[in-house]
């Protein structure tokens, strides 16, 4: 390879690890590790956007779980938000710790997801969305879990 | 452990089915089961990126469910049926493993 190609490499590699950091993921568990370690809902979203459901609306965010979950290993949780977000949380009101996944967004991220988490027993799921307008929204679902899923 | 995914490319958005295989160890299993918190073991994050750009950005926390599966879609602007969608996660032991499939 010749010296001048060899440059050239390496000026567009130096670059491209310059532009590197924004096309990275966030890792929001070190960017908010209070979240993660929240034992509500509330303290939670205060660690993650500064706000507790108080201040949020309960619009635009629809969740689904069964009524009845047969195993609280695998609760199925289907998520979705209609207005443009930056991140979009799912929380629970009765594991250990209530944060079980931010979904960071982009522009070419939509907000609809589905998971299957697992829940100790019978509580409710929320799902916060943060607004690019800087509101946060949620929406929330109550449910049974006939046998608990922390239990292994 | 590994990862399954399924891409497919419908109208302007593309939607992901993904599958880790992972046991999501929570700590009070682990407790249980082996006597320490410390081994629980989790993924802690999970991303994917076609072309370099991230389609996929998720922060996890010990309640996923075991071999959890994730459903997700995003727009197919300047993406077309074909092109890789990398995705990787680590656990907290800093483990990765990472999985591509083609945009069907």
């Amino acid at each position: 390879m010749q010296r001048r190609n060899f440059l050239t490499l390496g000026a567009v590699a130096a670059a491209t690890a310059v532009v590197a950091p924004a096309l990275q993921a966030a890792d929001e568990r070190k960017a908010h590790p209070d979240a993660w370690t929240a034992k509500t809902v509330d303290d939670a979203l205060k660690a993650l956007y500064g706000k507790t459901l108080a201040d949020a609306k309960e619009a635009h965010v629809t969740v689904k779980t069964p009524d009845v979950a047969s195993n609280g290993g695998a609760v199925p949780v289907d998520m979705s938000c209609d207005v443009a977000c930056e991140s979009f949380t799912l929380l629970q009101d009765v594991n250990p710790e209530s944060c079980v996944v931010v979904f960071d967004q982009n522009d070419v991220t939509i907000p609809k997801n589905s998971v299957k988490i697992k829940m100790k027993k019978s509580g409710s799921v929320y799902a916060v969305a943060k607004g690019k307008d800087g509101n946060l929204y949620y929406g929330k679902k109550t449910l049974e879990v006939a046998l608990g899923g922390c239990e292994g | 452990m590994g990862m399954r995914i399924k891409a497919k490319l419908k109208g302007d958005v593309v939607k992901v089915k993904a599958m880790a295989k992972h046991p999501m160890m929570t700590y009070d299993i682990a407790e249980k089961k082996t006597g320490s918190r410390d081994n629980a073991n989790f993924i802690t994050h999970w991303d994917g990126n076609v072309n370099g750009k991230v389609v996929f950005d998720a922060s996890t926390s010990q309640f996923l469910s075991k071999n959890p599966i994730v459903k997700y879609e995003f727009k197919a602007a300047g993406f077309k049926k074909g092109d890789k969608l990398v995705m990787t996660w680590v656990d907290l032991k800093g483990k990765k493993k990472t999985g591509h499939a083609k945009i069907k």
